[in-house]
């Protein structure tokens, strides 16, 4: 019974409320053990979604040369939680020629499909929630469920505008999808595996942003138009499409949505840290003071995720949103021969095993 | 041949031009909004606070002082009651008709004490009657913070206009530059009865009642019942508020030029 996993915490508590009772069977042990897991992983990650909503409303305000929030809780890092509150008392209203159906598991499939890739995702040494050898594999194909499930609830919804903007969202994440498969088969090539915790073990001495720093500029391109940010936020373009495929949603169907984005922008930041920047380790050449604390891993996981969010909100708060054709004349004729090229980059790497400028590893392509 | 037959390549983004410009231009911002932001946190900073003496300038190029705002700035009514003379040229002046004149305490029972009460809903901080005062008693000061929670708080009382006087707010004295006594009060003496009602009402008592002689009448004429004095009106006291003019029964004064 270890603590250096979210299991082993989850069944620690398990055991310790089933100690309470005598009596107890094993399996419903098990059982209580599986529900606290969630429970612990559920509220991790909305936690930190709507700290990361802070975080981009904190960072967004300084590049447009304003605080953020600031008054709700220290420097209005419960202004989010106030807002979720107050979404949550809302009434929620349904268009009377809607479909019901579709109007109401359209954003509970979308937020749950984005919860589910949580439970795959390695976060630290241990914390991996069980290897499973194809996980990279089953977070990318929950993660592309999303345009079906928004364009249920933009059809459903019998508006205009959320029919535009679910067309929209399902013409961009195809055309985004397939670039980013192919440059992941870039880190797989390197890597060897399509295990997320054997592709960190593999960074231990670089990380796979430096040899394949095609695949991760083709990998952020395509995870901003899958996030559907600013600039690739057609879908949901408020100017032309009032919220695009939300338009007819309020109260807690929106904070579904709205949730829902963030949790997909926060798996876009750990599958690009875990991917390309050595996840939660660091260099093996780094001083090992700065590893050798408890939950280290973690602790840099965390700085890494958030870093590389706030370059998506640097994006955003610089570029212009691009229109249709260009969105997918970049995303078919620039970005899908980017990936190729970078695969193949990939595999010269591998035959070599030699780096650019870092020289021969050992290690590369094992 | 025309050889311009090829349609025209649609131009593709340039990177540099729609990519890395913007960003190093909101990165700049960033950097520089990390360490001072332009926003200041209103209730809690103000924009005369010392720290923040060195970016806000007025357009004259005089730094704003500790707790003043601009030197032109009209803000909230000053009343000195001690003063105020209850000439009611405020009230007739302003154009939004939210000065009312209301007694307060302090006047004799035949000559009630009036002075002007704002209603900061109509008040449009125009300055007219702070230009119309003769005496200077009201004047606008350059506080600006007016916030009530309640519509009937915004109606200032003489007593709460004298509150703001009395904490010697920075004040902002408006008068406009004209020719001096331009017009002065003329009587149009047949007309008079001698009734006192001009002297009585006067705020700063400059007209004095003086004796007429009395006229012989000559036989078969009927002198009119009348008091035989006339109003004598000191110009360089007279504030030319147009009271006397008001309470004229027989409409017998009016402005005329001086002599």
């Amino acid at each position: 019974m270890s603590v250096q996993s979210l299991y082993g915490v989850a069944s620690l508590i398990a055991t310790t409320l089933a100690s309470l009772v005598p009596g107890v069977p094993g399996y419903l042990v098990t059982l209580l053990a599986d529900l606290i897991f969630g429970a612990i992983l559920l509220a991790a990650s909305m936690i930190n979604t709507i700290v990361l909503i802070w975080y981009e409303r904190k960072l967004l305000g300084r590049f447009m040369d304003r605080r953020g929030a600031m008054h709700v809780g220290y420097a209005g890092l419960l202004q989010n939680f106030a807002d979720g509150l107050k979404l949550f008392r809302k009434n929620t209203y349904m268009p009377s020629e809607a479909d019901r159906l579709g109007f109401y598991t359209g954003p509970t499939a979308y937020m749950v499909s984005s919860l589910v890739i949580f439970g795959v995702l390695p976060i630290s040494t241990g914390w991996d929630n069980g290897s499973l050898p194809l996980s990279l594999l089953l977070a990318l194909v929950i993660f592309s469920f999303a345009p079906l499930f928004i364009f249920i609830s933009a059809w459903s919804s019998n508006n205009k505008y959320s029919l535009m903007g679910g067309m929209r969202s399902a013409a961009q994440m195809i055309a985004y999808e397939v670039p980013i498969l192919i440059a992941v088969v870039a880190v797989v090539v390197v890597s060897g595996s399509f295990d997320l915790t054997t592709i960190v073990m593999e960074q231990q001495n670089y990380w796979f942003a430096i040899p394949l720093v095609l695949a991760l500029i083709v990998f952020v391109a395509g995870m901003l138009a899958e996030m559907e940010r600013i600039p690739f936020d057609l879908p949901e373009a408020e100017a032309e499409l009032v919220e695009g495929w939300n338009t007819e949603y309020g109260g807690m169907l929106f904070a579904f949505f709205m949730l829902a984005d963030y949790l997909r922008a926060l798996i876009g930041s750990i599958l690009i840290v875990l991917l390309f920047l050595g996840g939660w380790t660091l260099p093996t050449y780094v001083p090992s003071a700065l590893t050798n604390f408890p939950l280290a891993g973690i602790f840099w996981f965390m700085v890494k995720t958030y870093l590389v969010f706030g370059v998506f909100v640097w994006v955003r708060a610089s570029l212009p949103r691009v229109r249709t054709d260009q969105l997918l004349r970049v995303g078919w004729l620039r970005m899908v021969p980017l990936a190729l090229a970078s695969v193949v980059l990939a595999a010269a790497l591998v035959v070599v095993k030699c780096l650019p400028l870092i020289g021969c590893v050992p290690g590369i392509g094992s | 041949m025309a050889a311009s037959a090829k349609p025209k390549e649609e131009e593709s983004p340039n990177p540099v031009l729609w990519v890395a410009r913007p960003m190093a231009t909101a990165a700049r911002q960033f950097v520089k909004s990390l360490v001072r932001p332009s926003t200041i946190v209103y209730p809690f900073e103000r924009l005369e606070d010392p720290k923040f003496r060195d970016q806000v300038r007025v357009e004259s190029g005089h730094p704003i002082g500790i707790g003043e705002v601009w030197d032109n700035y009209r803000g909230v009514h000053a009343l000195n009651i001690a003063t105020c003379i209850s000439c009611n040229l405020c009230a007739f002046s302003c154009p939004d008709l939210c000065i009312e004149m209301v007694t307060v305490p302090g006047g004799d029972p035949k000559h009630p004490k009036k002075c002007p009460q704002i209603d900061y809903g109509k008040c449009s901080y125009c300055g007219f009657c702070s230009d119309a005062c003769p005496e200077g008693c009201l004047t606008m000061t350059t506080r600006y913070e007016l916030s009530v929670s309640r519509r009937p708080e915004m109606v200032f009382s003489p007593q709460k206009l004298h509150e703001v006087f009395e904490r010697k707010l920075p004040m902002n004295p408006i008068r406009v530059e004209r020719p001096e006594n331009e017009d002065a009060i003329r009587l149009d003496a047949p007309l008079c009865i001698g009734c006192n009602a001009c002297a009585r009402d006067c705020p700063t008592n400059c007209i004095t009642m003086v004796d007429t002689p009395k006229p012989t009448a000559k036989p078969g004429e009927k002198l009119p019942r009348r008091i035989w004095k006339e109003p004598v009106v000191n110009d360089s006291d007279c504030v030319r508020c147009g009271t006397c003019i008001s309470v004229c029964p027989k409409e017998c004064l009016f402005w005329g030029t001086h002599p």
